[in-house]
């Protein structure tokens, strides 16, 4: 039997171990709740908030009476939790979605497991879930742990390939581009820019700024707090209105038909652009989703060229378009007045060991500076080129807008070429060229390019006296208007040209532009191009009294400006003048607000 | 004698006092653990529901019937049918083996009508009263090594029985109850280093074999072992005993562990690297750490801890009670607690040494183990001190068998320190 002493001796070895045991739990429990409290407050804390990004939706687009172009299209989305992918075993609120919505199981685990690796959000189970499916994650939510239905927003194109160049479209983030921070600040994978157009330009003011928010969630990942902390505020994107009307752009399309080629109208008051189309186009709706590789190579390999915004991007040979710029060289150097007779024109004229050809092969006999411009003698302008030097008819042009880019909204935008002596020495060395390429130039053709819109703006200037500000397409008042510099020509000979060009319009070339009880002045061109058939030209503006709307059109490879180019422009014209009153008081009324704002 | 005597249990008043206590405590628990959360919350529903409070209402109520019982019973007769009552016992853990039912995943209950009742419980006191008759008879004859073998062997029977169920916690507590009577019982010493350093072995055998997968740690602890044992003054065949338990225990740790399930494997990997599997059994102990931690000195307050509103707290009414009662009452509040408890072993090692009968002495010291374990392990775990293991904590614990067993072992100490006292 063991003695008392001993069992003393046991029941204090005991007691002491009972202590020790005891000791370490409080000792252990005041580390964790004393000293490291704030340490697992804060991990307490972010057991239960979960941040959530709000994406700030973007700006709409709309057309200059507020039709809306772009907008966005909500659509929810199905997601779960990440630890869907990594608990043990098979998560139950998957396994039930699946079932309840009758989708592919392999297939779906297969998705959801590269999401999982691509992405660091939540995982997207169902993209743009019907009203079905969201009524039954709504209903059921307690039986679906994790389970959310969070709603993004998609960009929708109202008018589709009619605005498509214009507007361009919007597109997920280049992955390469946030590596590099070439982008501003605060994009994310996944976040929705600008790719072209409007879009692109304007994307600073679309975007708006996204917010961040904090929600408390319990341990299913459902939110339970009734309040909502703010860490940044949601700030929506601005809309942008374009210049252009959505009917006119319809015109324009229907005027034009399905031939590829572009019309561009512009005020000739306010410079801003009333149309532009170009056509072949592409629908942006199609690259706002999921747009396969085939689709998408198809797209840009399509020998059309869909995606070439032809109204800014594409640049052409003038073609007779320029002869009022060659008139008007000449007149302002004295070398011919508005009567002057030149030599005969026999269908041609010899320069050098080269005989140019006028179009008229017949040739147009003896005709003065009126005629040669309304019957569009190419004799006479080859003489007018040969009386003086390529720096002076290339400062005419430039005096009048050509050679540059006029407007800074597309990147993609074109400035066309005005050649000079450094140019041509350049290209062909010093004096290896001689006074032969201003045959050329004289009429619009050789190395000199011009884009649809720089030729609208010709016309627009021509019927301005010079005044109209510089093309616009988005109407915005923190733009300054850009007023151009004062025409270095007489009055009386832009007058004369105006002239001469109703006169194309009246009874020469032009006829076909003619629209019943306006009188319109325009210039047809029929543009030679090393390509293929002739591109067809014409460019005009209407009222020739109190002209407010100037126009360029080409049709490529369709051959001449008179028979092809003229007759869309009378078409646009047409609806132009035969708008119901409340439209064009519209348009002209916020036009003379504007002109009035822009007289001294 | 009146109704207001015959309803208080005679004997030591403080442990009564402490039982009252623990119990008031477990209720309020309760009441929080199933109460909406208060706060800038919408309207949420407990997870857990209300009828646990209830149930734990009325469970309270037969406990207090069982230590009234235990505190009253001629300690003489339990000794008496301390032989059958563990043979039924083992019947009982057999019986589920065999025909019990299968609840997530395991055979730990055995139902009787809407009763469900855990045998271990019931193993629990018929282990600890056969350990105190066994003991306490061989007790006269001096301490005999056959007698600690053999009372082990006894032990390792419901231990091996509940282990299969699988229920890794609890069989511990059979292991414990043994360790801490055998200790009353005498170890010389040359066994307890022979012990001490198996545990040693083990836990380095245990390193070798499944962390780092490879042997040197181990063969270097033996080569150490050996040269100490030759320094050391021992007689030769204490010298190859403890280089044989050594040996074996390194061999034996790596065979016990291929046979455990592969989700005990996984607590016991998680334990030393709670990050292994966040989502799974490494969150429990992630997320009760959290709780207990983010209370601080005074607590988030009664009814306002989030993650156990929240549901961030598994098992909050069960094994992670501790945790709630770190949350909401803070450090304050979980050593009071834990003080409560203390007490109880204290007064029970006073009750064990004082007792005039062997059975008696050994008995209470079978009680005190008991409490001893259930209380550091389950705080231990709690606290991620330990590996997660299910081990309710006595008396707080949402849980009928477990209260019971511990209501009838307090109201078993009493019985014992009114006779002590009474003699």
């Amino acid at each position: 039997m063991t003695g008392g002493r001993e069992l003393d001796v046991r029941g204090r070895i005991l007691r002491l171990v009972a202590i020790s045991f005891f000791l370490v739990l409080v000792i252990n429990l005041f580390i964790m709740q004393v000293p490291m409290h704030s340490h697992y407050k804060d991990q307490a804390l972010e057991n239960r908030q979960e941040r959530f990004r709000v994406r700030a939706p973007r700006g709409r687009i709309t057309d200059r009476f507020g039709t809306i172009l772009a907008d966005n299209k909500y659509i929810a989305d199905i997601t779960l939790p990440r630890s869907t992918m990594t608990g043990a075993g098979q998560d139950s609120t998957l396994v039930r979605l699946i079932r309840w919505f009758e989708l592919d199981s392999e297939k779906t685990m297969s998705r959801l497991r590269r999401q999982f690796q691509k992405s660091r959000g939540r995982l997207v189970l169902v993209p743009n879930a019907t009203i079905g499916q969201i009524s039954t994650v709504a209903e059921r939510a307690r039986q679906l742990p994790g389970a959310r239905i969070e709603s993004r927003s998609r960009r929708r194109y109202l008018a589709g390939p009619l605005t498509a160049h214009l507007i361009g479209y919007v597109g997920e983030v280049d992955p390469a581009d946030l590596d590099t921070s070439a982008l501003g600040m605060g994009y994310r994978l996944g976040d929705i820019i600008g790719k072209q157009g409007i879009e692109s330009t304007f994307e600073e003011r679309l975007r708006g700024r996204n917010g961040m928010k904090l929600e408390e969630v319990n341990a299913q990942g459902h939110i339970v707090g009734r309040h909502t902390v703010w860490v940044q505020e949601v700030e929506p994107g601005q809309d942008v209105a374009l210049t252009i009307s959505l009917p006119l752009q319809q015109a324009m399309a229907d005027a034009l038909g399905p031939r590829p080629g572009c019309g561009v109208a512009i005020s000739t008051r306010t410079g801003e652009v009333l149309a532009a189309y170009s056509y072949p186009s592409f629908d942006p709706n199609l690259l706002t989703v999921s747009i396969t590789a085939e689709q998408w190579n198809a797209l840009v390999t399509d020998p059309a060229k869909p995606f070439f915004h032809r109204a800014v991007q594409a640049t052409y040979p003038p073609g007779s378009l320029y002869k009022p710029v060659t008139s008007l060289a000449a007149l302002g150097l004295g070398v011919v007045d508005t009567t002057t007779f030149l030599e005969p024109c026999l269908g041609g004229w010899e320069f050098g060991d080269r005989y140019f050809r006028c179009w008229n092969h017949a040739g147009h006999g003896e005709v003065n500076h009126m005629d040669a411009m309304v019957y569009s003698c190419d004799t006479y302008y080859y003489q007018l080129g040969l009386s003086m030097d390529i720096d002076q008819l290339g400062a005419a042009a430039r005096a009048l807008g050509l050679g540059e880019r006029c407007s800074s909204v597309f990147p993609e935008e074109s400035a066309g070429l005005i050649p000079g002596t450094a140019w041509y020495d350049r290209r062909f060395g010093k004096g290896r060229w001689t006074r032969g390429v201003l045959l050329n130039n004289a009429i619009g053709q050789g190395e000199i390019l011009t884009t649809p819109l720089q030729m609208a703006l010709l016309a627009a200037r021509l019927a301005s006296f010079g005044e109209v500000p510089a093309p616009r397409f988005v109407k915005d008042p923190a733009e300054p208007v850009r007023l151009p510099e004062p025409l270095p020509f007489s009055r009386a000979h832009v007058s004369w040209v105006r002239e001469a060009m109703y006169q194309v319009v009246a009874r020469g070339t032009g006829k076909a532009a003619a629209v019943d009880s306006i009188r319109v002045a325009g210039k047809t061109g029929t543009a030679q191009n090393s390509h293929g058939e002739d591109h067809a030209w014409f460019m005009c503006f209407a009222p020739v009294a109190r002209p407010e709307v100037a126009m360029a059109v080409i049709v490529e490879n369709a051959g001449h400006g008179s028979s092809e180019a003229a007759p869309v422009a009378g078409r646009w014209l047409d609806t132009y003048f035969g708008q119901s009153e409340d439209t064009v008081n519209l348009i002209r009324s916020d036009e003379d607000v504007a002109g009035e704002g822009r007289r001294p | 004698m009146n109704l207001l005597s015959l309803l208080l249990p005679p004997g030591d008043k403080k442990i009564f006092l402490c039982w009252l206590l623990l119990l008031g405590a477990s209720l309020a628990v309760l009441w929080s653990v199933t109460e909406p959360i208060l706060g800038p919350y919408e309207d949420l529903d407990p997870v857990v529901a209300k009828t646990v409070f209830y149930r734990q209402v009325v469970w309270v109520f037969l406990g207090f019937g069982g230590l009234l019982a235990a505190s009253r019973v001629q300690l003489r007769y339990l000794e008496s049918i301390a032989i059958p009552l563990f043979l039924f016992s083992l019947v009982l853990l057999a019986l589920i083996l065999v025909a019990g039912p299968r609840i997530g995943g395991a055979q730990r209950w055995l139902l009787i009508g809407p009763i469900r009742f855990q045998p271990s419980e019931l193993g629990k006191i018929a282990t600890i009263l056969m350990l105190a008759t066994t003991l306490g008879k061989a007790s006269e004859q001096g301490a005999r090594l056959s007698v600690m073998v053999g009372s082990f062997l006894l032990t390792l029977v419901p231990m091996t029985l509940v282990l299969r169920e699988p229920d890794l916690g609890t069989s511990l507590v059979f292991f414990a109850i043994w360790v801490g009577m055998v200790f009353w019982y005498g170890i010389p010493g040359i066994l307890l280093v022979g012990a001490g350093s198996a545990g040693v072995c083990g836990i380095i055998s245990f390193y070798s074999d499944s962390i780092i997968h490879q042997p040197w740690p181990w063969a270097a602890y033996i080569v150490v072992l050996v040269v100490v044992l030759y320094l050391v003054r021992l007689s030769t065949l204490a010298r190859i005993s403890i280089l044989l338990l050594n040996t074996l225990t390194g061999v034996g740790i790596p065979f016990f562990w291929s046979k455990l399930k592969p989700y005990q494997q996984e607590r016991i990997l998680t334990f030393f690297d709670p990050g292994r599997d966040a989502f799974g059994s490494g969150y429990q102990a992630i997320q009760s750490k959290v709780a207990i931690g983010s209370g601080g000195l005074f607590g988030t307050h009664y009814l306002h801890g989030t993650q156990k509103g929240l549901a961030f707290l598994p098992e909050r009414q069960t094994d992670f009670i501790f945790s709630v009662i770190g949350e909401e009452l803070g450090f304050v509040g979980a050593v009071i607690l834990l003080a409560l408890y203390l007490a109880i072993l204290l007064q029970g090692i006073q009750i064990g040494s004082r007792a005039r009968r062997p059975f008696s002495r050994f008995l209470a010291v079978g009680i005190v183990s008991y409490f001893l374990f259930h209380v550091v392990v389950n705080v231990g775990i709690t606290t991620g001190l330990l590996p997660v293991t299910g081990l309710p904590l006595p008396l707080m614990s949402y849980g009928g068998s477990n209260l019971m067993t511990s209501s009838i072992l307090l109201g078993l100490l009493m019985n014992i320190s009114s006779r002590t006292f009474d003699d």
